[in-house]
């Protein structure tokens, strides 16, 4: 239960950081530009990379 | 009302409803107290609470280890499997090698949320302490501090952060788009995730048992059919008393057990 717990949390902080850090990143850009243009790709890239990271971690063995 | 509809409509009216205000939903508001000793702002119950966890901590440990035999009575067993507990399952299964010296930390943190959180569900208290934001967030400070001391102690400022950002085997572009990640998962994600879910079971599961009790009491003062109904709802109130009952046992297990995770994280010599 331990490892599951563990991969459980880091897998959803993973996730959560992802969107926050870009998407909060896009967001700033799209403040910085008043364009509403930067916050969606930065959610997805954040997601994308986020997933990337969760299978680095635990999807490769 | 109308006179064609009276009949079927006053039968209706005295089953379902009256001319009493309607249910007022418990909220937020619900977690404020006021301070017992007027003008003395720290005297209010959930911070009295915490001053009594730690009084009935110390005395349950004191007096069930005071003499401790060989064949140890009914106390100090009890004593002794929530220390082994906390020992083996957690500190010795998850930090590892080194993981004595965290042994008393893990410990307080489990006793201190469990004791807090039992608090929710037993008579006359129930308060379940940490449904205050204020002390999961500063628990989590605590464990915060811990786990990047040790991280910065063991490896050195640098070598930790680059450890920590840079995972070996990665095309060098990406560490442009991951390293800024995997920093905020360390030191934005985790605490305030430890934090928030605590916290966040904690306030739910307290304010779902006042919403089952407090419906109960409205409906049984109501018409009669809504007392019938306040039967089920006094019936959840107890199920959910029960549930909350595994849910903060389960809760102060998981905090120490992340605890334990981040700082084997931090000892681990690779990550």
């Amino acid at each position: 239960m331990k490892n599951e717990e563990n991969a459980f949390w880091s897998i959803f902080g993973y996730l959560l950081s992802g969107l926050l850090f870009w998407g909060g990143a896009g967001w700033l850009l799209d403040k910085w530009t008043g364009k509403n243009f930067f916050i969606l790709p930065g959610l997805l890239i954040g997601i994308g990379v986020a997933f990337y990271l969760v299978w680095l971690r635990f999807g490769k063995e | 009302m109308p006179a064609s509809i009276s009949k079927k409509g006053l039968a209706l009216s005295f089953l379902l409803s009256d001319n009493r205000p309607g249910f007022v939903s418990p909220g937020a508001s619900d977690f404020v107290y006021k301070p017992i000793i007027n003008g003395i702002e720290f005297t209010t119950k959930p911070i009295l609470l915490i001053f009594f966890s730690v009084f009935l901590i110390s005395a349950f440990f004191i007096f069930s280890s005071r003499r401790a035999l060989v064949v140890p009575t009914k106390l100090q067993f009890a004593g002794e499997s929530i220390y082994s507990f906390v020992r083996n399952d957690i500190g010795k299964d998850v930090i590892g090698h080194d993981f004595q010296k965290f042994v008393p930390f893990l410990f307080a943190i489990f006793t201190f949320v469990l004791t807090n959180n039992l608090f929710g569900i037993i008579p006359l208290i129930q308060f379940p302490t940490m449904s205050h934001i204020g002390f999961p967030v500063a628990l989590t400070l605590f464990v915060y501090f811990v786990f990047h001391t040790v991280a910065i102690k063991k490896h050195g400022l640098l070598k930790y952060l680059k450890d920590m950002m840079f995972m070996p085997g990665i095309p060098k572009v990406m560490y442009i788009i991951l390293a800024p990640l995997e920093f905020a998962t360390y030191f934005l994600i985790r605490p305030l995730t430890l934090a928030m879910r605590l916290f966040g079971n904690m306030f739910a599961g307290h304010l779902l048992l006042i919403l089952f009790t407090l419906g109960g009491e409205y409906m049984l003062h109501n018409v009669l059919l809504l007392k019938f109904m306040s039967v089920f709802s006094f019936g959840f109130a107890i199920g959910f008393t029960f549930f909350e009952f595994f849910v903060q046992c389960l809760q102060a297990y998981i905090f120490t057990l992340l605890s334990a995770l981040y700082i084997a994280g931090a000892l681990a010599d690779e990550h």
